[in-house]
C-alpha cells in the first residue's frame, strides 16, 4: 500500500515532464499507430466510393496474391533491390579501401566528397540527371557515337525493356556507393594503428594487412549494411516514380509504386492496404532471415 | 597517427599505381554526370539540344535556362514552398526530439521503459508502408493540399529522438546531480547543462532532417495536387516527365530542366560544404549496430 503511494508520488513529481511528452505521444498515436491499424482494417474491407464499408474477409489478400501485376512488381522489386545491392556493396567497399590507401589527403577528401554527394541529392535530381544522360541526344549516346566514329545509331534507352532494370541498378549504385564507402571508411578509421605496426614488424605487406586486418574488422559494418538493404528492398518508390515510364513499367514497376498507383491514384484502397500489409510482413521476414544469415545476432554483444 | 615511414604500412609501387587509377576512375564516373548537368544548365537552348559530347560549352555560356525557369515555370514559388516546409518542420523536429530524448533518459521516472518502447516501436514500421491509410487519415483531418499536411507528416522521427537520447546519455550524470542538489529545476538542467553539451547532436538532427524534408517526394506526391503548393521535387519531377514524354505538351527545354536540377541541389551542396562533419556523423550513426 505504502509502496503504491510512493509510486504515485513519483508519478506526480514528473507530471510536467509527462506534459512535455504529450505532443510526441499524440503525434505518434495519430500519425504512426492509427494508420497502421487503419491499414489493417481497410485491408479486410471492400472498397466502396460511397456508403459504409463492408467486410470483405481475406478477399483483398487473395486478389493481391493471385494478381499477376503484383507478382511482377514483387519480382521487379527484388531484382532491382538485390541487383543494386550486389553492385553497390563491393563498389562501396573498394572505394573505402582505396581511399584509405590514398597517398594525399586532398585526393582522399575530393574522391570521398564527390562519391558521397549523390547520396545527399533526391531521386528527382539524380533521376533527372540520368534521364538526360540516357536521352537520344544525351551523354551516353554521344560518347557511343564518338567512340564508334559516328556510326552507332542513337539508342532510346528509356523505352527499351531490356535496358530498364540494368539502368535502375546502375543509377541506384551510382547514388548509393559513396554512402557505403563512408560507412566502411568510418569503421576502418576505428582500427587501432598499433595492430598494423605489429603486423608490419612480422613482415606482413600492406596488401596482406588489408586482407587479414581491415577486411575482418569490417564484418559488423557489412552486417549492418546488408540488414539495411534487406529492410529497404521492397520499399523502392522515388527512383521508379521519377525514372519509370509506361513502356518499361513491366520491368521496373516496384511494389511500393504499384501500391501508390492503386491506393492513391486509383482509389483501390482495399487491395493497396492488403498489399502494404503483406510487404510489411515480408520485410519483417527478410530482416529476420538476413539477421540469421549474416550472423548479426550472434556477434552482437 | 600512423607513421608513414614504418615498413609495410604503405602499398608497394604497383598496387599503389592501381589504387590511384581506380580512384581516378571513381572520380570521373561520379564527376562527369554532374559536370554534364552544370554545362547543360548554363548552355543556350540550342546548344543544349545539339549533338556532340557536351562536357564543354559549344557556344558562350548563358543563363537562359535559369531565366526560363523563373519566368515561364515560376520556380520561385516552389523554391519558397520547399524552404518554408523544410525549415519549419526541421525546427519543430529539433525542439521536440531533444525534449523527448531528454525525457527518455530519466531513469527514475515511472513508465520510462514503456514510453521508450512506445517511441522506438514506431521505427520498426516504416512510414512509407502505411502510405495509403496515412493518406486517408490526412484526408479526414483536412490536411490534403495544405502546408500543414506537408509539415505535420513525419514531424517527429524516432531516429532523431534516439540520436538526441544518445547524446544526452553521454553527458555525465554527476553534472545534473550536483545541479539538483543546488535545487535547480528540471527544465533549467535541460537548458543549461544538457543542451549546451549536445550542440553537435542538435546540429546533426537539424541537417539530417533538413536534407530529408528538402528531398521528400512520396509524401508530397500523395498529398499535394494543387500546383500552388508544389515543392521543388514535385516540379522537377513533372518537368522531367514533360521533357521525356511524347504527349502534346510543349516540353521544357533541356537547359531549363538542368537549371532546376542545379537549383534543387545547391542548398544541399552548401550544407555539405559547411556541415559535412555533422552530416557524415549522423549518417554513420544511423547504421551503427545496437
Amino acid at each position: 500500500m505504502e509502496q503504491k503511494a510512493r509510486f504515485w508520488k513519483r508519478v506526480k513529481k514528473y507530471r510536467f515532464i509527462y506534459a512535455m511528452m504529450l505532443p510526441v505521444i499524440l503525434y505518434y498515436l495519430v500519425f504512426s499507430y492509427v494508420p497502421l491499424i487503419l491499414g489493417v482494417i481497410t485491408s479486410f474491407q471492400k472498397t466502396r466510393m460511397i456508403g459504409a464499408p463492408a467486410f470483405a474477409g481475406p478477399a483483398n489478400y487473395a486478389a493481391v496474391l493471385k494478381s499477376p501485376v503484383y507478382g511482377e512488381a514483387f519480382r521487379n522489386s527484388l531484382a532491382i533491390g538485390a541487383g543494386t545491392f550486389l553492385v553497390q556493396f563491393p563498389l562501396g567497399l573498394l572505394i573505402a579501401l582505396a581511399l584509405n590507401e590514398a597517398g594525399s589527403r586532398f585526393s582522399k577528401s575530393l574522391v570521398q566528397s564527390i562519391s558521397f554527394i549523390p547520396n545527399l541529392l533526391s531521386w528527382t535530381v539524380v533521376g533527372g540527371m540520368w534521364l538526360s544522360m540516357l536521352a537520344p541526344a544525351g551523354l551516353v549516346n554521344q560518347i557511343a557515337r564518338a567512340v564508334s566514329g559516328g556510326s552507332a545509331p542513337a539508342v532510346i534507352f528509356m523505352s527499351e525493356q531490356r535496358y530498364a532494370q540494368p539502368i535502375m541498378v546502375l543509377s541506384g549504385a551510382w547514388k548509393g556507393a559513396g554512402y557505403y564507402a563512408v560507412l566502411f571508411l568510418a569503421a576502418i578509421t576505428g582500427i587501432n594503428p598499433s595492430v598494423y605496426e605489429a603486423a608490419a614488424i612480422d613482415g606482413a605487406s600492406r596488401l596482406r594487412q588489408i586482407g587479414t586486418i581491415i577486411l575482418p574488422s569490417l564484418r559488423p559494418t557489412m552486417q549492418v549494411v546488408t540488414l539495411l538493404a534487406a529492410m529497404g528492398v521492397l520499399r523502392n518508390f522515388d527512383q521508379i516514380y521519377v525514372m519509370g515510364n509506361a513502356s518499361i513499367y513491366p520491368k521496373v514497376r516496384t511494389l511500393l509504386y504499384l501500391i501508390y498507383q492503386d491506393g492513391i491514384v486509383d482509389f483501390k484502397t482495399g487491395q493497396a492496404t492488403a498489399a502494404a500489409t503483406l510487404i510489411l510482413a515480408a520485410t519483417f521476414l527478410f530482416t529476420f532471415l538476413t539477421r540469421r544469415a549474416t550472423g548479426y545476432d550472434a556477434s552482437y554483444t | 597517427m600512423r607513421r608513414k615511414s614504418a615498413f609495410g604500412n604503405r602499398l608497394s609501387p604497383l598496387p599503389r599505381l592501381i589504387n590511384r587509377l581506380f580512384l581516378a576512375a571513381v572520380f570521373l564516373v561520379m564527376f562527369i554526370p554532374m559536370w554534364n548537368v552544370a554545362v547543360l544548365s548554363t548552355s543556350t537552348e540550342l546548344s543544349a539540344s545539339a549533338y556532340g559530347v557536351r562536357l564543354w560549352w559549344s557556344a558562350p555560356p548563358s543563363l537562359e535556362g535559369y531565366a526560363y525557369v523563373f519566368r515561364v515555370v515560376n520556380l520561385l514559388r516552389p523554391v519558397l514552398n520547399s524552404l518554408f516546409v523544410s525549415v519549419v518542420s526541421t525546427a519543430v523536429q529539433v525542439v521536440l526530439s531533444s525534449l523527448a530524448g531528454y525525457i527518455l533518459i530519466q531513469r527514475e521516472m515511472p513508465f520510462q521503459k514503456s514510453l521508450t518502447s512506445f517511441v522506438f516501436l514506431t521505427m520498426m514500421v516504416p512510414g512509407d508502408l502505411t502510405l495509403v491509410s496515412l493518406y486517408q487519415l490526412n484526408k479526414r483531418l483536412y490536411l490534403v493540399n495544405t502546408y500543414a499536411g506537408l509539415i505535420v507528416n513525419g514531424l517527429i522521427s524516432g531516429f532523431c529522438i534516439l540520436l538526441m537520447r544518445n547524446y544526452f546519455l553521454s553527458v555525465p550524470a554527476s553534472l545534473a546531480e550536483s545541479a539538483r542538489i543546488d535545487s535547480a529545476g528540471e527544465f533549467l538542467i535541460f537548458w543549461k547543462i544538457y543542451l549546451p553539451l549536445s550542440v553537435a547532436g542538435l546540429a546533426t538532427t537539424f541537417f539530417l532532417q533538413f536534407v530529408g524534408k528538402w528531398n521528400e517526394l512520396m509524401l508530397p506526391a500523395s498529398l499535394i495536387s494543387d500546383q500552388k503548393l508544389y515543392t521543388l521535387p514535385l516540379v522537377l519531377k513533372s518537368m522531367v516527365m514533360d521533357s521525356s514524354s511524347t504527349s502534346g505538351t510543349i516540353p521544357v527545354p533541356e537547359n531549363a530542366v538542368m537549371a532546376t536540377v542545379v537549383i534543387s541541389s545547391l542548398p544541399l551542396l552548401l550544407l555539405y560544404t559547411f556541415a559535412q562533419r555533422y552530416l557524415l556523423e549522423g549518417m554513420t550513426l544511423g547504421a551503427d549496430k545496437g
